[in-house]
């Protein structure tokens, strides 16, 4: 057993924090939130030239074919600092899954693209009422003319107005839902019948509404198996899950980290704040729940890497990513006072983006299903 | 990273497992928190402490010089798990002699009291049982005002004070006590020195203190005139606290392996007696309010697992962790309470008749957990005092009292 990060988990990490303030002070993290894009082109160009959005993918396709905690490590660093942009969406939620699931053919044309920073991708499965209920998804993808025709809207999409491509998933038989019918389609956004529309968040990331129309699509688009779709997108979301946990994680240190800071300098009645047991023991709470989900997070990486089955420790990690940055958020505003209810300081940013993480990909409850079944209930 | 247990600490879990299955007979189960309480218990305790010692598992981080094997302390951690998951009472000599009085000795103890007393706590001897003399009536989170002194008149100390809450003092053949050695000028904390002080000195009387379910766990101690050796003076003379700061460490960190056992089993319990149980013409574990509940406190043992491992992994490394410990502590205490209040939910009516009675359900666990929680969550350091600690050594804040 060992708790220790590797010598080049330290590297990316150090590398990474030094990368990330200096590319996107807050400022910019502000200045991106009214952007219609989202993200900075040049940040994209460089994290590419670094390596990051193929630091899994196989050398043969220009990644960088490291483990999987390294990723989980640069996730905690880009959820520190809040890195606005497409990083998870293309990495998580599609690269991944093409790295895991897709053909040769599909690898070699669509993973160097993703790994130099050229193409943007995203997953879009959601459907109105957003219920994470991915057995009920009603978009279809049913054959006419050797085509498959996509109709149907997805929404709650991730950086979709960039994307270049996106993974989605519709039915390619009638009949009852839910059936085995789900399947995995990867969609060329230029293609006719794609539109997009914005809706926008209290989040501070903007979400698409995506909407199919007889798009065409053919066998060589399939991800993985026809009819498939609902096991792959469980374990799909699995890993996204794990990683979406790593950046709630390193949002919740720095969380703790701004709020300890100003705990030490803020002085009332004569004394610093943190003097007061009243916030010093909320603080130490904060870090006691922080440590916890970081190892959650660090156990369920590392299981993951070893190619280990770790569904529960997951569901575990995330109700835990849920209520510890929840809290975390709270906490930090409150140790701060009105300043950290303005526009003007970084508590807001996290707060906000709470709601972004939470339901992602499902919400609590979900999970908290799957550890109870875990204990034999 | 790397999160797997190696061979030798699997192979030591299903050793403990084997002994348990073996040795350990059901109706013990819930009763161990408190051995020290009944005579038979206390007994029985002291024989699977033997038993123990004789396959190398009581001291078994211990050198094997004083009657361990060396063992790592991942492998203590496991065995303390699973032991504890068990049910295997007797791992303590008396709450202290394992968790905390051998490790001082071996810390800043001299090679004479390491030879002397070491052997006697590894070899499950009745004379290897151990009482704590900290607290007194009027020094509780307050430790360093203390008032129990000790006079040096040629080889000796003369002992006089008082001391509460002493547990297992009416069953230990030594206090490790805590005393003021030097009353005047300087900062309280630089006045304190650690004595080894044998119960069956003249001038010592053990007062029994009942609990509130009427157990005789703790008791009053009295010191009058008691003439201790100078030779029993632990490390420096008044560098008793800096000294203690660490044994208090090993003394939170022994009870996180114990605490994750027990809400282990617990848990298992509930799970089980939820699915099996029917309540209003449905299984209790149909109810979404009992799983969603469970399943937070089974990610909370989950976390506590971790701490507990990384703890561990940390003394293996020769670290010193003093946050950590009072952390783990404040995190097992809390989830043993939730477990406990979450089980009279579950149990219901029933989580409030006597073990033996028919209507008891889980062989009294839930009622045990109960009554013990409050109680092992203050010892040792109460909540607030650990959260000071956390504070002050790792978040770096200001001292708050």
């Amino acid at each position: 057993m060992n708790f220790k990060y590797s010598e080049q988990q330290d590297m990316l990490r150090t590398m990474a924090r030094e990368f990330l303030v200096g590319e996107c002070p807050k400022s910019r993290t502000r200045e991106l939130e009214k952007d219609a894009r989202g993200y900075d082109p040049g940040t994209w160009k460089r994290m590419a030239e670094l390596g990051w959005q193929g630091l899994l993918l196989p050398t043969e396709y220009d990644g960088s074919g490291a483990e999987f905690m390294d990723l989980v490590v640069l996730m905690e660093e880009m959820g520190r600092n809040i890195l606005p942009g497409p990083f998870f969406a293309t990495v998580a939620l599609a690269a991944l899954p093409i790295m895991d699931f897709a053909s040769r053919e599909q690898q070699a044309s669509y993973l160097p693209g993703i790994a130099g920073g050229q193409t943007i991708w995203t997953l879009a499965v959601d459907e109105d009422p957003a219920d994470c209920d991915y057995s009920r998804i009603r978009t279809s993808a049913l054959q006419q003319d050797g085509a498959y025709l996509l109709k149907g809207e997805k929404t709650l999409a991730p950086y979709a107005g960039v994307a270049d491509y996106m993974l989605t998933a519709a039915r390619i038989r009638r009949g009852r839902i839910p059936d085995k019918g789900l399947t995995l389609f990867i969609v060329d956004m230029k293609k006719p019948g794609v539109e997009v529309e914005t809706i926008l968040t209290i989040t501070g990331e903007t979400l698409y509404q995506v909407s199919f129309k007889n798009v065409k699509l053919h066998n060589g688009d399939i991800l993985g198996t026809a009819g498939e779709g609902e096991d792959l997108l469980a374990r799909i979301l699995d890993k996204a899950a794990l990683l979406k946990c790593a950046e709630v994680c390193g949002a919740c240190q720095a969380l703790l980290e701004m709020s300890v800071a100003y705990a030490g300098e803020r002085r009332q009645f004569g004394k610093p704040i943190g003097t007061f047991q009243v916030i010093q023991h909320r603080l130490v709470d904060m870090m006691i729940q922080v440590e916890g989900l970081q190892h959650l997070v660090y156990q369920a990486g590392w299981m993951m890497g070893a190619g280990m089955d770790c569904s529960e420790q997951i569901a575990m990690a995330k109700v835990k990513a849920n209520e510890v940055y929840q809290h975390a958020a709270l906490d930090c505003i409150r140790v701060h006072g009105a300043i950290g209810f303005s526009l003007d300081h970084d508590a807001g940013l996290y707060y906000r983006r709470v709601l972004a993480s939470r339901f992602f990909p499902y919400d609590s409850g979900h999970y908290l299903e799957k550890v109870a079944a875990g204990i034999g209930l | 990273m790397d999160f797997s247990l190696g061979k030798q600490e699997e192979a030591l879990r299903s050793e403990a497992r084997e002994f348990a299955e073996r040795e350990i007979p059901q109706s013990f189960i819930a009763n161990f928190l408190d051995e020290e309480s009944h005579d038979e218990d206390w007994a029985f305790s002291l024989s699977i402490s033997r038993k123990l010692a004789e396959r190398g598992w009581l001291a078994m981080g211990w050198p094997q010089q004083y009657g361990g094997r060396d063992a790592s302390h991942l492998e203590q951690m496991v065995f303390a798990m699973e032991a504890a998951y068990r049910g295997i009472p007797g791992l303590s000599m008396g709450v202290s002699g394992t968790g905390w009085v051998g490790p001082s000795l071996m810390m800043y103890g001299n090679e004479d009291q390491r030879r002397k007393y070491l052997p006697l706590i590894a070899s499950g001897s009745p004379d290897g049982v151990w009482c704590t003399g900290y607290s007194e009536p009027n020094s509780g989170s307050d430790f360093a005002s203390i008032r129990t002194s000790a006079v040096r008149q040629g080889d000796e100390y003369i002992v006089n004070g008082q001391k509460v809450w002493t547990s297992c003092a009416h069953r230990a053949r030594w206090c490790w006590l805590a005393v003021k050695t030097t009353l005047n000028g300087g900062k309280p904390q630089d006045g304190i020195s650690l004595l080894i002080v044998d119960m069956r000195s003249r001038g010592i009387t053990v007062n029994p203190l009942l609990n509130y379910s009427g157990e005789h766990i703790f008791n009053e101690v009295f010191f009058d005139n008691v003439h201790v050796p100078a030779v029993n003076l632990v490390g420096e003379e008044n560098r008793g606290w800096y000294q203690l700061m660490k044994s208090l460490a090993y003394e939170r960190h022994s009870f996180c392996g114990q605490s994750y056992g027990s809400a282990k089993r617990i848990l298992d319990g509930l799970a089980g007696f939820a699915s099996q149980t029917r309540r209003n013409g449905k299984p209790i574990a149909a109810d979404s309010a009992v799983r969603h509940r469970l399943a937070a406190l089974a990610i909370e043992l989950e976390t506590l697992k971790m701490f507990a491992y990384e703890i561990a992994c940390k003394l293996d490394e020769g670290a010193m962790p003093v946050y950590e410990a009072s952390r783990n502590k404040s995190v097992a205490d809390h989830l043993l309470e939730e477990l406990a209040l979450a089980g009279t939910e579950i149990l219901g009516a029933c989580s409030q008749v006597e073990r033996h009675s028919r209507l008891s359900r889980l062989n009294g666990l839930i009622q045990r957990q109960y009554l013990m929680s409050p109680g092992t969550a203050i010892a040792a350091g109460t909540d607030e005092i650990e959260k000071n600690i956390i504070g002050k050594f790792k978040l770096g804040l200001p001292k708050s009292y």
